[in-house]
């Protein structure tokens, strides 16, 4: 093509949009037999009608790309099938602002969706355009479907392909009509999707299966306590093995102030001609650390050091409807504490990325959850401009927020940049649980005021969350004090990482279990305690923020509730072997319930059924979504069900799958997720199943055994 | 040294005859349907069959393996049993992200070709030393559940 107008589309605020037309400098397309056009960031169209849909999220299992390029899919018209999917690459100059890429907090659809739609439907308009010029017709006489444009009239319809070289010359329309819902093919639908039918062929392009022309093979041992620092280290066994290139030292880098960068622990890197041979190197390493100040604490000292600091610092920050007052008199009170343990993420495609540092320019591949962030890191890191790095980002094997943070990305480039040559960066399963970032340690600290009947008059908590958030909503609509946030004053003794659900797990392993707890003292029925407060609570608003969705709706939890209460027969089933417990959460404005029911066997209690309910605004594929609040209950069982990480004199004790095991097949009860239908903004299902689960199961197991457990993991098999 | 993988004959030059088969199939290879999880045989993502039986790749070395039939995920096209659960994998809409679906798909495999009408018993136990992350069981086994009833029918 000789000539093209491009017109660009760039989202401000919360989804609002402008779309300007310009030309590039540099509009010559590549050298390749078919030409192309790609009117705006989301899309290309080639000649020979392949339509690639470039996706902005990263994926990571949670179905985004699928969802997104069914959108596209129906806003253009394009058949669903011959799509093509390709992942953005961290470029802020062609995609904007970081909330459209980087991926987190379960917001990859509600976040693109409008701005995709948009920019889709601009594209189709000006394919009709075309073919209107074209064939001669009026546009208003023309749709698209199945990658044509179609003549309502007649038989005529003309290939997207063979429309690409007018359509580059037209100017776009300041406005456009977004399709109706009654008009989507694919949207609402259960679609596997590509990634599925290649999932089941193993043919996934992870960034572990990349192989480049002189790719070397690293892995890194890295100090076992956090902060600590390498004094020597002899290579003599480790450069004997076959197939060992080069040993080296890995200087540490501070965690940064926005702690998803830096966090490189002090190491030793063995690079080889392939990975066995460089973990061998590793195992044959000797090296002297100083263990550095973190060495002298443990789990307990965290457990201890939030205590000390919740003595000292009980102030109130956040009083809403005059709660601090209330909680102030000498009525009846309740007052308990939660301690949830730090987690690993444990994401089956272990941590890894492949760099090239030619000197002047970087070039990485890997699975990252922030492609934009990483290439801004890097960027810091080389002292090259931005312009310089290229992420090419992978579909990865699991994320859950350890691949929001950059460090392995980091650690690739120093190797690479070492050798000067491209490197495959490996990380152990050992390096994933030893010597990683993890969910924190957390103490929640909740109270109530009672009235004479044990009702509650006014909340109190104290914990990580400082006030109401979208992530950690108090959707009761109590008078409610937040008092200061809580820390441990000596850091994290490990660093941290986000970990699906984040902070809401423990905040909701708290308000769900109180709720509970409440319920009791108030001689109530714990869900219909709730659905009593929920229709008299207000709406709450939410700051405004793209990372935040709207505001929550104690309705949507009112009607999530009812639907799994009436399904679990919560009200109706009376067999009373069945113990049942329920929550219910609002998590960045999508909303789940769920009931668990227990029973007694011949090895102790046992999980016989989970049901949830979720409601996520428009359901863009119910497949997916179900999956995901699946996947969200299996997690939330391995956080309360099995062993938890635990640190020893600065050292994570646990290494492996042997002694960090995850739920099993056998150990998964029956799950059954139902969907509300809305016609809404769609929002996220990735996390809202998640810090349900050990709250539901908790409140279960005391109508079993009369027991409050306040503190997890547990083992059901000893109550 | 040589190996049989999928009924072809593979010809690579091993240096380190501890090598454990996973790598050589992944590195030298290229056969990276066959996934690196943990190492220690304790999440069954590198399953692959040997002589028919399912074994982990991470923990047997390439060397102890001349003369045998190496099976891996590629290998579906001569795998009728392999072929009908790939096909109930994307009915069922099994994957999330996918990484340890290799594993959990050469598992049943295994099992299903020994054992045509397994129990729901034998199946979770079959497929006890495959973790998946994502959380995907309640598929896993609701896809293993139809490829038995297809089996039969």
């Amino acid at each position: 093509m000789k000539r093209r107008h491009f017109f660009k589309v760039s989202a401000l605020g919360t989804g609002s949009l402008v779309v300007s037309t310009f030309i590039p400098l540099a509009c010559m397309p590549e050298e390749r037999e078919t030409t192309y056009w790609d009117p705006n960031f989301f899309i290309r169209i080639d000649s020979d009608n392949l339509v690639t849909f470039i996706c902005s999220k990263a994926e990571l299992g949670q179905g985004t790309s699928t969802g997104l390029a069914m959108i596209m899919a129906d806003e253009l018209g394009a058949d669903f099938d011959k799509i093509k999917v390709e992942f953005a690459d961290g470029s802020k100059e062609k995609y904007g602002r970081l909330h459209l890429q980087d991926t987190g907090g379960s917001n990859g659809i509600r976040m693109v969706w409008k701005p995709l739609r948009e920019a889709i439907a601009i594209t189709r308009e000006l394919l009709i355009e075309a073919a209107a010029k074209q064939l001669g017709r009026s546009a208003s006489s023309l749709y698209t479907s199945m990658g044509y444009v179609h003549s309502a009239e007649d038989e005529q319809k003309i290939a997207f392909g063979d429309l690409i070289t007018v359509a580059s010359t037209l100017p776009a329309p300041l406005e456009v009509k977004l399709k109706d819902p009654e008009q989507f093919q694919y949207i609402g639908k259960p679609i596997p999707g590509r990634l599925t039918k290649n999932a089941s062929k193993g043919t996934v392009p992870y960034s572990i299966n990349v192989k480049l022309p002189n790719m070397a093979y690293a892995v890194i041992e890295r100090c076992p306590v956090w902060e600590g620092s390498l004094v020597s280290y002899d290579d003599t066994a480790a450069r004997q093995v076959p197939g060992v290139i080069d040993v080296f030292e890995i200087e540490p880098i501070e965690e940064q102030e926005d702690d998803y960068k830096g966090g490189v622990r002090a190491g030793v890197a063995v690079v080889a001609t392939n990975t066995w041979a460089a973990i061998k190197g590793k195992e044959a390493l000797e090296i002297i650390w100083d263990l550095g100040p973190n060495a002298r604490y443990s789990t307990s000292d965290v457990h201890d050091g939030l205590t000390a600091y919740r003595d000292d610092n009980r102030a109130v920050a956040v009083n809403l409807k005059n709660a601090e007052s209330l909680l102030n008199r000498s009525n009846q009170k309740l007052a308990v504490r939660y301690d949830s343990p730090r987690q690993a993420h444990a994401c089956m495609e272990p941590l890894n990325a492949v760099a090239y540092h030619y000197g002047y320019k970087v070039e990485v591949w890997a699975g990252t959850q922030s492609p934009s962030m990483t290439r801004e890191r890097i960027a810091e890191l080389t002292g090259l401009q931005e312009t310089e790095i290229v992420v090419n980002n992978h579909p990865t094997g699991g994320g859950f927020g350890r691949k929001f943070t950059c460090d392995y990305i980091e650690e690739a480039v120093i190797v690479s940049e070492k050798i000067r040559r491209p490197v495959k960066l490996m990380w152990t399963r050992e390096d994933t649980i030893k010597t990683s970032k993890y969910h924190p340690y957390s103490s929640d600290f909740w109270e109530a005021l009672l009235d004479d009947k044990g009702y509650p008059i006014a909340i109190g908590y104290q914990g990580f969350t400082g006030g109401p958030s979208a992530f950690r909503p108090f959707p009761y609509g109590l008078p409610m004090a937040y008092r200061s946030r809580l820390r441990y004053i000596k850091g994290w003794l490990v660093p941290r990482a986000s970990w699906r659900s984040v902070m809401a797990h423990p905040w909701a392993l708290g308000l769900e279990s109180f709720m509970d707890e409440l319920a009791h003292e108030a001689q109530i029925d714990p869900l219909e305690f709730r659905l009593n407060l929920l229709k008299k609570a207000e709406v709450v608003k939410q700051k405004r923020d793209p990372w935040v969705g709207a505001d929550l709706y104690p309705a949507k939890l009112v009607g999530t509730l009812e639907e799994v209460a009436e399904r679990s027969g919560w009200f109706t089933n009376a067999d009373e072997d069945v113990f049942k417990g329920c929550s219910s959460i609002g998590y960045n404005t999508s909303y789940c319930s769920m009931v668990v029911h227990l029973k007694r066997g011949t090895n102790g209690l046992y999980l016989s059924k989970i049901f949830a309910t979720i409601d996520c605004g428009t359901v863009i594929n119910p497949s997916k979504v179900k999956s995901q609040v699946e996947g969200s209950i299996v997690w939330g069982l391995s956080a309360l069900l099995t062993p938890s990480i635990t640190v020893k004199n600065g050292q994570v004790e646990q290494s492996n799958f042997n002694d960090y095991p995850l739920l099993r097949i056998s150990e998964t009860p029956d799950i059954e997720v139902e969907i509300i239908q809305s016609d809404d903004v769609p929002t996220g299902s990735g996390e809202p199943g998640v810090p349900g689960v050990a709250p539901a199961i908790l409140n279960a197991l005391f109508m079993a055994t009369g027991k409050r457990v306040r503190k997890i993991p547990i083992d059901l098999k000893t109550f | 040294m040589e190996l049989n993988i999928n009924g072809e004959r593979y010809s690579f030059e091993l240096k380190d005859e501890t090598t454990p088969l996973l790598w050589v199939l992944r590195d030298f290879l290229d056969l990276t349907g066959t996934k690196y999880s943990c190492g220690i045989g304790q999440c069954g993502a590198c399953t692959v069959h040997v002589d028919g039986k399912s074994t982990r790749s991470c923990l047997t070395p390439a060397s102890s393996l001349a003369g045998k039939e190496i099976t891996t995920i590629e290998g579906a096209s001569s795998n009728a049993v392999l072929s009908l659960l790939q096909d109930n994998w994307v009915e069922v809409d099994v994957p999330q992200c996918g990484y340890c679906q290799s594993g959990q798909l050469m598992s049943a495999a295994a099992l299903l070709s020994q054992n045509a009408s397994p129990t729901t018993q034998e199946i979770l136990s079959a497929m006890q030393g495959n973790v998946c992350r994502c959380g995907t069981y309640v598929r896993i086994k609701k896809a293993i559940e139809k490829t038995v009833e297809d089996l039969n029918s």
